[in-house]
């Protein structure tokens, strides 16, 4: 697949908002508002929860990394450290 | 030239810096999953540099992998940056730009700067740009580094880099689950993506996981009247 119009196309929508948000005075209505608020929960979600039990049956070492990661990332706030302390559990798990 | 001397631009740019811990090791772990993912090292710094938004670099990377159609990609990406209209308009109405200031403002206006830029009693142009400079300066940097060596990398799959994918999404969502309604529309979307990738093209399952879930969760807080807080550190 040539990926080309397809990366263009993604900095089309990406810019648009930006810049439209700067431009216009208006303001958005509270229920798009909230809406907008629960967009990245909802897609952060769909895309890692199919994901993470992975299709070479680490699923258990997996998910546990994941929880792991999870409770990391919510008590301290780092994305890095999240990352890190699930990767280190993975790869000691496994 | 002078913008990049000024005391307000220097102060944006280092506002910043104790955030690149956040998201270097994204911009790795994106480059070296967009290699894994098939595309090439030019076309991994271009989604950085034109696009520039980790969240959507990422999703797209991942829809790549799966084979998604560019339609399923674009309209992801839509979805997940649509935010950024929120940020402008908030942003328009805390500091005044010239036209041709907007236009260029625009590029850089990434959660990161906006939460800067947001917490500064007395933001300016050159703060601005300070801010989004410091994120898009290692941003892309960083990409050109986790390409190339994604490259030599053997076998990614085999050190287990595909795990970083999954866990990059479950680490950015964990701080954002403040509340009941924020863990249900979590489960809601994670449940409608895994049931709707059995039937459905994993680009659309994707869409309608997002739309359904925020959907829910708009739906479900109509009760309490809260204030959207876009301030929150998504990367770092």
């Amino acid at each position: 697949m040539n990926a080309w119009p397809i990366i263009l196309g993604m900095a089309v929508v990406t810019y648009v908002p930006r810049v439209a948000g700067l431009w216009l005075r208006a303001r958005v209505p509270p229920f798009w508002q909230r809406f907008l608020r629960f967009v990245p929960i909802a897609v952060f979600a769909a895309l890692a929860i199919p994901a993470l039990p992975g299709g070479r049956g680490e699923a258990e070492v997996r998910i546990l990394a994941g929880v792991l990661a999870s409770a990391v990332s919510w008590r301290f706030r780092k994305l890095w450290l999240g990352i890190a302390v699930g990767m280190v559990a993975y790869w000691g798990l496994r | 030239m002078a913008l990049l001397l000024s005391r307000d631009f220097v102060r944006g740019f280092r506002t910043v810096i104790p955030l690149w811990l956040g998201f270097v090791p994204f911009s790795l772990a994106y480059a070296m999953t967009a290699r894994g993912a098939g595309l090439g090292v030019l076309e991994t710094q271009l989604l950085s540099a034109l696009v520039f938004a980790g969240g959507a670099q990422f999703s797209a990377v991942g829809l790549f992998a799966v084979g998604a159609s560019g339609v399923e990609i674009v309209l992801t990406t839509l979805l997940l940056n649509v935010r950024h209209l929120l940020y402008g308009l908030s942003l328009s109405q805390r500091l005044l730009l010239t036209g041709p200031e907007k236009w260029v403002a625009a590029h850089l206006l990434t959660d990161e700067a906006y939460g800067v830029v947001l917490a500064e009693p007395h933001p300016s142009f050159a703060y601005l740009m300070g801010a989004g400079l410091s994120v898009f300066v290692p941003w892309n940097l960083f990409t050109l580094v986790g390409a190339l060596l994604g490259q030599g990398v053997p076998d990614p799959a085999g050190l287990g880099v595909d795990f970083v994918f999954p866990l990059a999404f479950l680490a950015l969502l964990a701080p954002m689950l403040r509340g009941g309604v924020e863990v249900g529309v979590a489960m809601l979307s994670g449940s409608i993506a895994v049931g709707g990738s059995q039937v459905l093209p994993g680009g659309v399952a994707l869409l309608l996981a997002g739309v359904v879930g925020s959907f829910v969760g708009a739906c479900c807080t109509a009760e309490r009247p809260e204030r959207s807080n876009p301030t929150e550190p998504e990367a770092s």
